[in-house]
């Protein structure tokens, strides 16, 4: 203990013995280590929000669906009325249920939009207009016209691209062809209520909305739907949320009557993105580190050049070489750690203070970029965790230990003899 | 100077217990394509409560043979005993506990560490020896009081004068009450009247503890006071004067 309180005594005083070099370095580590929190947390901000703008535009956070539908998207493979039950009834589970924001659910089938000026492939998505209003962005994406209501039966909301193509105006009038739950080619005629852009492609020239009970009837399967989608609070409850969902309905699960998928299976593009983005991140912090860590093993080990007769004169009153290395190390450790303690104190104010307004950065874009189904948010927000300190702590603390690891074995391998003849 | 090591058949221990023993020790260094014997042969026998100087001129091997004593270089050929320990066969970690427990040093540069005080500098060994915090304040304290240190405990080396500086590192060298203090050139950077008061100071500690103390010297101050003196010359001993 004693042993130990001296090593630390050393370390600072002789950190404060050369207290230019050690505070260059420190500085740079100080820059180091507020750059990671920062870009840690606005890349954390940033695909929280990609996150938010894909589950909303997409089917949630977690999807509730029968086991086949991911890949058939046939209506045949809805789910029964007992599994929505069930599904909803494990979503009001007290140890989940303050992580659910909104459930909704959705008939949603391929087929063919006709007007006089033609036919475009389109999903027709069955929803409930209140409870999806609360759960995606398309109502809010209006061009023209509005959004369903809960009056709404012979209604459709239609993207700008699809509307276009079949030269649809709010009221027009265009017929829904697609397989009914009895392998029947049904027909459905719907009057164009509202008019979404998104900037989407994909979602603009392919996504009608019309009113759950409509879609049931048409397609003959009242009361049926093909997804629960579930949007959370945070896309951090999502691993959660899913164990625990596939614990409540382990029984439907085990009988192949439902399947649980996290946004992550359900759109793995997405996903992919977010790991890229993040790899990207981390290699950047690695260059970063791998610089400064350089600076720690210039001035640690300059340190040890300097002092060669001194580390001679330790082994002589009975360090031995081991402890003669772990004064190096704790040099190198008290350095990094202070520092980045100091700097991860600047990453997170740099944190506060763009997480009140965010982060502007529409000057360098010319036009709105979407991707996968995500619109980019201009503004970013930086999100702040927790873990990401601690995570940026250890990997200082390791690159602060890694950098002095040279310097020690250099104070180990030091000849004692030839030490005492150094001179300076 | 790189050195230069071969297998010696090994030595029995003896059985006596005299603080240092050598025998037949060799230190070879090899300089460039040159082989520098630095210590030819060397056999001798200091016995506990010693007062020796080993003098000669430079480079007549008489640091190295004080390096082979205290353990900070190991013979090429030869055995070295301190207090009944092969010297010779120890690892880098058993030396380092040998001297610790065993050796005491006094250097010509001083070599106090600047960033610790005084006090601190002086205590360094016991806190290694893990002596607990009160028996370690009273050993210091009792020493400095009896240098004439008193009061300077706080400064740090760079605010000491030479003398004083090498007060406290003979304090540092024999608060841990090691069986041998080497001293090697002690008086060399000191003026007369400093160097015979700290002579006086290490014979009286000589007397009391029955400290073995061996230096290394040019000093006749140190050759007058030495109760025996051994001569070497080309690193071989050349008269042995009790």
């Amino acid at each position: 203990m004693e042993r130990g309180r001296l090593m630390l005594r050393l370390a600072f005083r002789n950190l404060r013995r050369q207290a230019r070099r050690s505070l260059l370095t420190a500085a740079a580590m100080v820059i180091g280590g507020g750059l990671l929190i920062f870009s840690v947390s606005l890349g954390d901000g940033t695909h929280e929000d990609w996150i938010e703008s894909g589950v909303r535009m997409g089917s949630g956070h977690i999807a509730i669906q029968a086991p086949e539908y991911a890949v058939s998207r046939k209506i045949e493979d809805r789910l029964s009325t007992q599994s929505v039950a069930a599904a909803r009834e494990g979503l009001r589970s007290p140890d989940i249920a303050e992580s659910v924001l909104q459930v909704v659910p959705r008939l949603t089938t391929g087929g063919l939009a006709s007007s006089p000026m033609g036919a475009r492939p389109v999903e027709v998505v069955g929803v409930d207009p209140v409870a999806e209003a609360g759960f995606s962005t398309l109502d809010e994406r209006v061009v023209e016209g509005r959004y369903l209501e809960p009056d709404d039966r012979l209604a459709a909301y239609v993207g700008a691209e699809l509307a276009e193509g079949l030269e649809l105006r709010i009221g027009s009038r265009m017929v829904l062809t697609a397989q009914d739950a009895e392998g029947e080619i049904s027909g459905q005629l719907v009057r164009v209520v509202g008019i979404f852009g998104t900037g989407i492609p994909e979602i603009d020239q392919r996504i009608v909305h019309i009113p759950l009970q409509t879609a049931g009837t048409w397609l003959r399967a009242e009361g049926a739907v093909t997804t629960v989608a579930v949007l959370l609070d945070r896309s951090r409850a999502v691993k959660r949320t899913a164990h625990h969902l596939e614990d409540v309905l382990a029984a439907p699960i085990a009988a192949g009557d439902l399947a649980v998928l996290t946004w992550q299976e359900a759109m793995p593009e997405l996903d992919a993105i977010v790991k890229v983005d993040d790899l990207g991140n981390y290699m950047f912090q690695g260059i970063t580190f791998g610089i400064i860590a350089l600076a720690i093993v210039n001035t640690i080990l300059m340190s040890v050049l300097y002092r060669h007769r001194e580390f001679g004169v330790l082994q002589a009153l009975g360090f031995t070489p081991r402890q003669t290395g772990t004064l190096v190390m704790a040099e190198g450790v008290v350095l990094t750690v202070l520092s980045g303690l100091l700097g991860i104190g600047l990453g997170l104010f740099v944190t506060w203070f763009f997480w009140r307004d965010g982060l502007d950065i529409s000057f360098t874009w010319q036009e709105d970029w979407t991707f996968s189904g995500v619109v980019l948010d201009p503004v970013i927000v930086p999100l702040f965790r927790a873990a990401r300190v601690i995570q940026g702590l250890l990997f200082i603390l390791f690159v602060g230990t890694l950098a002095s690891l040279y310097p020690a074995y250099r104070a180990t391998r030091i000849d004692v003899a030839e030490a005492m003849k150094f001179e300076r | 100077m790189t050195e230069t090591r071969s297998v010696t058949s090994s030595a029995e221990t003896p059985t006596d217990r005299a603080a240092v023993r050598t025998d037949e020790v060799w230190k070879v260094f090899l300089q460039g394509p040159e082989e520098v014997q630095a210590v030819r042969g060397v056999t001798l026998v200091i016995e506990r409560g010693e007062f020796v100087a080993m003098a000669g001129p430079s480079g007549s091997g008489k640091t190295t043979l004080l390096n082979l004593i205290g353990g900070l270089t190991r013979p090429t050929r030869g055995h070295v005993w301190v207090a009944g320990h092969d010297v010779a066969g120890m690892s880098a970690r058993a030396l380092a506990h040998m001297r610790l427990q065993q050796v005491g040093f006094v250097f010509q540069a001083y070599n106090l560490l600047p960033v610790l005080t005084a006090f601190e500098n002086a205590e360094l060994p016991l806190l290694m020896l893990g002596v607990e915090e009160g028996e370690r304040r009273k050993r210091v304290h009792e020493l400095f009081e009896r240098t004439g240190l008193t009061g300077l405990e706080d400064r740090r080396p760079g605010k000491l004068s030479g003398g004083q500086q090498q007060r406290v590192a003979i304090i540092r060298a024999v608060a841990s009450r090691p069986a041998l203090v080497l001293a090697d050139e002690p008086t060399a950077n000191l003026d007369s009247a400093t160097s015979a008061s700290l002579l006086e100071m290490m014979e009286e500690l000589n007397r009391e503890t029955h400290t073995t103390f061996v230096f290394a010297t040019h000093d006749p101050q140190v050759m007058e006071r030495a109760r025996r003196l051994i001569r070497l010359v080309d690193g071989q001993i050349d008269s042995d004067d009790s």
